[in-house]
């Protein structure tokens, strides 16, 4: 299903952080958010997710989600890896995983075996302590996490952010992975160059508001880039 | 509006107009009804200096404090203890040290005394409590309580342990409360205009942006305890003039009265101290008169005992759900030629 | 035994500290669970527990059987807990801890007050499970039953609430919920279904401490288990508020040591004992907030 974002307006107190912003991210695509700090890239995450104050609409399909509390649109089918990742330190890989099953649709038995098939190192950490695990480890236990829910829609907020470049690695292709099985991804990223070279577009932010829209052949236009971030 | 000047100054001094205006005409009230029920208005104007000093520190920091009474306990005894006529001491003090034993001093003066107590209590208890906040901050003052709770209930040397302090003399009356209730809202008043209570306050808003423009918050949240502390010891001294004080009168009921008082009346404002503690005295003993049985428009009215406690706990909780900022909303009131709200609306402390 | 004999502590005494331990640990577990998800320290704890108490009166003064007293004790004390949650803990959801502390303040006065008008400050008896105060003979010593029932009783509900809370899909989300509550949201747990449970599983604690309470103090009055409760919450905050053993095992400490010193000391000496015990509450949280049994590296959160 399309996750159809429209007229997005996210206000902090008296921040205006996001600005009537509008896209959408088909099944099979990787849209890419990016843009300097403060952009208001995070924000409409958490928009879409329901840990902001938001108005406009975001719609999963033909169904609104906003106004919808955080659990009931990860029950929609929408998954968020947040900034940081956020694992539970004190509980172990299994249970981190097992935790993301809570947004689960399907009462199917849960196959961990495609999560697993992507992040091997999950699975061969099972019984670990999730704060035992490096950066990058931890990474890809977030992402696992929100893939086992089964959702439609992964939103990632940075998850280079700290990495090793051979990390990043493993996270892109990870990323081409999911995309290729039918998920409809919405990245957000700081590092402009890969994301746009990844994504099937990349809108970019500044200060709340879609400044312009880059698609991959633009990855190696440098200037574009940079004016891009700069104006 | 520009905040220097002579000019500012004497507006400022218009937001004290209103709470000694109605403390005043409490007095005045109080003086126009019957000598058994003086008593509850000189019971509730020396609330409003408990109030007060609970304001002075808990309103312009925002931390919690549920230990204040001990200031006031501490102040009590100390001024108790020592206008006690020598030839009743040994009656109901019976083990009290010996410098204390012959020493006797005037009403006022201990009244200075008491006030003096409760600030050096209050000063050596903050030295290490005011570096907390919140959650922490409100324990920590609770354990403070329990302790003083505990002390005075076992030490007989300073005091009549778990007797009653009877024999004491009856000098608080509705002047004296009035005067002393002035007292604390000028104190109160002077200390929250000046750079001490205006910088406890930048530290309530935002403490990092006022540690950024060198507020200590340590240092403030220290004078601001120890002034309150003084103010809640002087109610002290006259609460024990007023009424026969013991451990449990000074210890948890004391301590939720005045917190609810504080709350309900709005935690931010020196008007707010004043205004819930004569709304919520009001309704208490209009209830406790009518716990005795009393007419209403005609119909009898006879409520059980304890009535008055309900009411006032659910007043307080309602107002923390549905209005933390309480009835003022945490502001003052101006004067000007019109009637003007001044402050913005506080949340209730942090 | 003669270590036992120079400290003046006899079996009794030794196993009457154990028992209040027991009891305390588990009004700990109850305070801890909601502090855990809410975020709030119910002073008003006590209250359910003073609640279910007057039931089990209730019951005996109507000549009730044994297990309706019980049950009716349970219903009251998961009704009332239900009431506070709803009409209490999430309105105030949000809001600072020290107005949460300030609000379950009022409830507990509020609670204690409608008691007082209730059924008067004399109280009233609840005698229904009186024969567990009479003693075993174990070797030549006596002891109570209802020590060794109360340490039975409350490692049984210990043990209870570990399965529940580490075999179970719901006390995972517990777990996660206390730990980091926005991000399991954002998992998609139940936020108001975590907090339910852990509500009713706190009462449900509360009135098995006031079954085992009203044995020991069959005189019900309005300030029954005030005291207890401010000494839980001193070992709670000693022992360590944000995580679930070190709670337990503060309230167990607390409750073991007053237990035994109260026994030991002479009187004149233990009556300075909240003293020692709420200067220890302000050293802790000056120097060691996160308790002293806590030796995780999870983030402070008082």
């Amino acid at each position: 299903m399309t996750l159809t974002v429209g007229n997005l307006d996210v206000r902090y107190g008296g921040v205006h952080a996001v600005r009537d912003l509008s896209f959408t991210v088909a099944p099979g695509e990787i849209v890419g958010l990016i843009g300097p700090n403060g952009a208001g890239k995070s924000s409409t995450l958490h928009a879409i997710m329901g840990l902001a104050p938001a108005s406009g609409s975001v719609r999963l399909g033909d169904r609104e989600l906003l106004g919808l509390r955080p659990e009931d649109v990860a029950r929609s089918g929408i998954a968020l890896v947040p900034e940081g990742r956020r694992i539970y330190a004190e509980l172990t890989v299994e249970e981190n995983l097992r935790l993301g099953l809570a947004a689960r649709r399907s009462r199917a038995a849960a196959d961990l075996d495609p999560v697993y098939e992507l992040f091997p190192v999950v699975r061969d950490f099972r019984a670990r302590q999730a704060g035992a695990l490096s950066g990058g480890q931890q990474q890809q236990l977030a992402i696992a996490r929100a893939l086992v829910a089964e959702p439609d829609v992964l939103l990632l907020d940075e998850p280079s952010l700290g990495l090793a470049p051979s990390i990043v690695d493993v996270v892109f292709a990870a990323l081409d992975a999911i995309k290729e099985r039918g998920l409809a991804v919405l990245l957000v990223e700081q590092r402009a160059q890969r994301t746009v070279a990844a994504a099937n577009r990349s809108h970019v932010l500044a200060n709340g508001a879609l400044h312009l829209t880059l698609g991959p052949g633009d990855a190696d236009d440098t200037e574009k880039l940079v004016a891009a971030y700069l104006s | 509006m520009s905040d220097t000047g002579r000019g500012a100054h004497m507006r400022r001094l218009d937001e004290l107009v209103a709470p000694v205006v109605l403390v005043v005409a409490a007095a005045l009230l109080g003086s126009l009804a019957s000598i058994s029920n003086q008593t509850y208005f000189t019971d509730t104007l020396v609330k409003v200096s408990i109030v007060v000093a609970l304001y002075v520190f808990i309103g312009n920091s925002g931390v919690l404090s549920f230990g204040h009474i001990s200031f006031v306990a501490l102040g009590a005894w100390t001024a108790g203890v020592l206008t006690v006529p020598p030839s009743e001491k040994p009656a109901i003090m019976p083990n009290l040290a010996e410098f204390l034993l012959h020493r006797h001093v005037g009403n006022v003066t201990s009244l200075v005394l008491a006030a003096v107590v409760g600030g050096i209590a209050a000063f050596v208890v903050g030295i290490p409590l005011m570096r907390l906040s919140g959650l922490a901050a409100g324990i920590a003052t609770f354990a403070v309580l329990e302790i003083t709770y505990n002390l005075l209930q076992y030490e007989e040397r300073i005091g009549p342990g778990l007797n009653a302090f009877s024999s004491v003399p009856e000098t608080t009356g509705l002047r004296q409360a009035a005067i002393g209730a002035v007292v604390c809202i000028v104190v109160a008043f002077v200390y929250a205009r000046s750079r001490f209570g205006r910088l406890l306050r930048a530290t309530r808003e935002d403490d990092a942006a006022a540690r950024a423009v060198g507020a200590s918050v340590y240092r403030q949240r220290l004078i601001g305890f120890t002034v309150s502390g003084v103010l809640a010891g002087l109610a002290g001294g006259l609460y024990v003039h007023l009424l026969p004080v013991n451990v449990n009168s000074v210890h948890l009921d004391l301590t939720f009265l005045t917190l609810a008082m504080l709350v309900v009346g709005g935690s931010g404002s020196l008007l707010g101290a004043v205004v819930g503690t004569l709304a919520v005295s009001a309704i208490d003993s209009w209830l406790a008169v009518a716990e005795n049985g009393t007419s209403v428009f005609g119909l009898n009215l006879d409520l059980p005992a304890g009535t008055a406690e309900i009411v006032v706990g659910v007043l307080m909780a309602a107002i923390l759900i549905l209005r933390p900022s309480g009835l003022t909303g945490g502001r003052e009131l101006r004067l000007r030629g019109r009637i003007a709200w001044r402050g913005s609306a506080s949340r209730a402390p942090a | 035994m003669s270590v036992l004999a120079i400290l003046n502590i006899d079996w009794q005494t030794l196993a009457d500290g154990l028992a209040l331990g027991a009891i305390y640990a588990l009004m700990a577990v109850g305070i801890g669970l909601v502090f855990g998800v809410l975020r709030l320290v119910n002073f008003a704890y006590g209250q359910l527990v003073m609640a279910g108490a007057f039931a089990l009166a209730l019951a005996s003064q109507w000549g009730w059987p044994l297990w309706a007293g019980i049950v009716l004790c349970f219903a009251v004390v998961l009704a009332l807990s239900v009431a506070m949650d709803h009409l209490v803990f999430r309105p105030l959801r949000g809001h600072s801890p020290a107005v949460m502390l300030v609000a379950t303040f009022a409830v507990a006065f509020l609670l204690q007050s409608i008691a007082l008008l209730w059924f008067g400050s004399l109280g009233k008896i609840a005698s229904s499970l009186a024969f567990l105060n009479r003693p075993w003979t174990i070797s030549d010593v006596d002891i109570r039953k209802i020590t060794i029932v109360a340490v039975i009783v409350a490692v049984l509900c210990l043990l209870l609430l570990h399965l529940l809370l580490e075999r179970t899909e719901v006390g995972l989300h517990m777990r996660a919920a206390s730990m980091d509550f926005a991000t399991s949201r954002m998992l998609g747990v139940r936020a108001n279904r975590v907090i339910s449970f852990a509500v009713l599983i706190s009462g449900a604690l509360a009135a098995v401490v006031a079954v085992m309470l009203t044995v020991q103090t069959p005189l019900v009055t309005p300030d029954f288990a005030l005291r207890d409760t401010i000494v839980v919450l001193a070992g709670v905050v000693v022992g360590g508020l944000n995580r679930p053993i070190p709670a337990t095992l503060g309230g167990f400490s607390i409750g073991f040591a007053t237990g035994v010193l109260g026994g030991a000391l002479p009187t004149n000496q233990s009556q300075y004992l909240p003293t020692f015990v709420f200067v220890a509450v302000i050293l802790v949280l000056l120097v060691r907030p996160r308790g002293l049994f806590d030796f995780s590296r999870s983030v402070e959160r008082v």
